[in-house]
């Protein structure tokens, strides 16, 4: 008796094959999966990361975190002094833990002490707000997110914190670390750097000679290391020459593009998440070599 | 010479393939459901886009067949819940112009008559001739869960079906 109803089963199924898809149908999943491509790109291309918080994000936050304990035990070991007048202290701190959502946010601040020549104190002085304006900004901005974000279903992680980069007699650079985990982890880096000799917060343009085509010279060293970079490695992904999707290749650096001076006095250029890559390739930095820059240099 | 273009998203690639080619099998799954053309058209759609947007999320490509069901019976159970689907009753039925055979029907309505994940369980394994294992990811329950499903949802087919066999004798008797 049993096997009857397997036998109705088996014809049935002929019945419940019946239905396909229209052509028109079809051609609207087709639309549809176009449209899921562009809104991924785009989604990993703007940062947005009312991602899926799914439970790899635990996994990826301890994976993440002890990297940023390292800079942040340098850090924390004392405090540095900046060409005797500025100096870095810690502003604020916010943290906040539950079950579920852990935000360790160090606010750092700019300051500035006695100073011989007067317009260098003032413009010192100007420089330092104006920078500490922009990172007040950013972390409150980053709290504020991370407070609506804590209502919502999941694991929420934010951590800021920052790190002196350089430190010459010329130019120091603090840069800000913000990182935050729900599902997905993402980092950002905010780079601020002044120039010891004058007070003034550097940009990218006053490194070199007015007129000089700084921008170009370094975009194009910048593609080279892309394609070389590529070249030996596989695993390496740049959005460079892709003819499928030409609107999201590197083009050229702009004035909003981050930089800063390493050590070595050598231009660091650097890209947040996302911004020349696929976001799983984290921010990148692309040091340009001297020899190309020298003749332009102001 | 460098290499062209940057490296393909190759679970993506892996996940429209999968789609491009099992569609239909979506479709029907759906249209068990919802008994409705336009409804079963959007779900895949749907289900189609996310699949697509989501596809980092997959961990393994060697699921990506189960992993789209499950997106696509999410989907259907979505609809079923927000929708107010016409469930198709006993007396709908006798209003059905159908061409099928007693048993052919018999057996949609008894179908029509377990949980929504019960019949899920018998038209996966039955129909598109999945594992209980796969039909366990794709429901995201436990095996054995899947399992009792299973025999609950064929017991039940058993005792239907003797019910509208011999309604259906008595008919044929007059």
């Amino acid at each position: 008796m049993q096997d009857n109803y397997y036998k109705i089963l088996e014809l049935y199924k002929e019945q419940y094959e019946k239905p396909v898809m229209d052509d028109k149908a079809v051609f609207e999943m087709k639309q549809r999966i176009e449209q899921g491509k562009e809104e991924k790109r785009s989604m990993s291309k703007k940062k947005t990361f009312k991602g899926w918080a799914i439970a790899a994000s635990v996994v990826l936050a301890i994976v993440i975190l002890p990297n940023i304990s390292k800079t942040l035990a340098y850090t924390m070991g004392d405090i540095p002094i900046l060409g005797e007048f500025f100096k870095v202290i810690t502003f604020r701190n916010y943290k906040y833990e539950d079950e579920r959502n852990v935000a360790d946010v160090v606010v750092p601040e700019v300051t500035t002490g006695e100073n011989a020549d007067k317009t260098i104190a003032e413009t010192g002085k100007k420089t330092a707000d104006e920078i500490n304006g922009e990172i007040r900004d950013i972390a409150n901005k980053w709290i504020e997110e991370f407070k609506s974000n804590m209502e919502e279903e999941g694991y929420h992680n934010i951590k800021i914190d920052y790190e002196i980069i350089t430190s010459t007699e010329d130019y120091f650079t603090l840069k800000l670390i913000c990182f935050k985990a729900a599902g997905s982890g993402y980092e950002e880096h905010h780079f601020y750097t002044i120039d010891l000799k004058t007070g003034k917060k550097v940009e990218l343009a006053d490194l070199f000679k007015k007129d000089s085509d700084y921008k170009k010279i370094i975009s194009e060293n910048i593609k080279k290391q892309m394609r070389e970079q590529m070249a030996a490695d596989g695993s390496i992904t740049y959005w460079l020459d892709d003819e499928e999707y030409p609107e999201w290749n590197f083009k050229e650096i702009t004035d909003d593009t981050s930089f800063y001076i390493n050590k070595d006095g050598d231009i660091v250029i650097c890209f947040n998440e996302g911004y020349v890559a696929p976001a799983y390739m984290g921010t990148i930095e692309f040091i340009i070599p001297k020899d190309i820059l020298v003749d332009i240099m102001d | 010479m460098f290499p062209r273009g940057k490296k393909r998203d190759t679970k993506e690639e892996i996940i429209e393939q999968t789609i491009l080619k099992k569609y239909n099998s979506y479709y029907r799954m759906a249209m068990s459901f919802v008994h409705n053309e336009a409804d079963a058209a959007d779900i895949v759609q749907e289900g189609a886009y996310k699949a697509i947007k989501n596809s980092d999320s997959l961990k393994y490509v060697e699921y990506v067949e189960t992993w789209i069901y499950r997106i696509m019976m999410n989907e259907i159970y979505r609809r079923l819940d927000t929708k107010d689907i016409e469930s198709i009753n006993d007396e709908s039925y006798a209003e059905l112009e159908v061409e099928d055979t007693y048993e052919n029907l018999d057996l949609k309505r008894a179908l029509d008559s377990l949980s929504v994940k019960d019949k899920t369980v018998i038209q996966l394994k039955y129909f598109e001739g999945l594992k209980l294992d796969e039909i366990a990811y794709i429901l995201e329950e436990n095996l054995s869960t899947v399992k009792s499903r299973l025999y609950r949802g064929l017991k039940k087919l058993r005792c239907k079906m003797d019910g509208y066999r011999m309604k259906g004798d008595e008919r044929n008797a007059r």
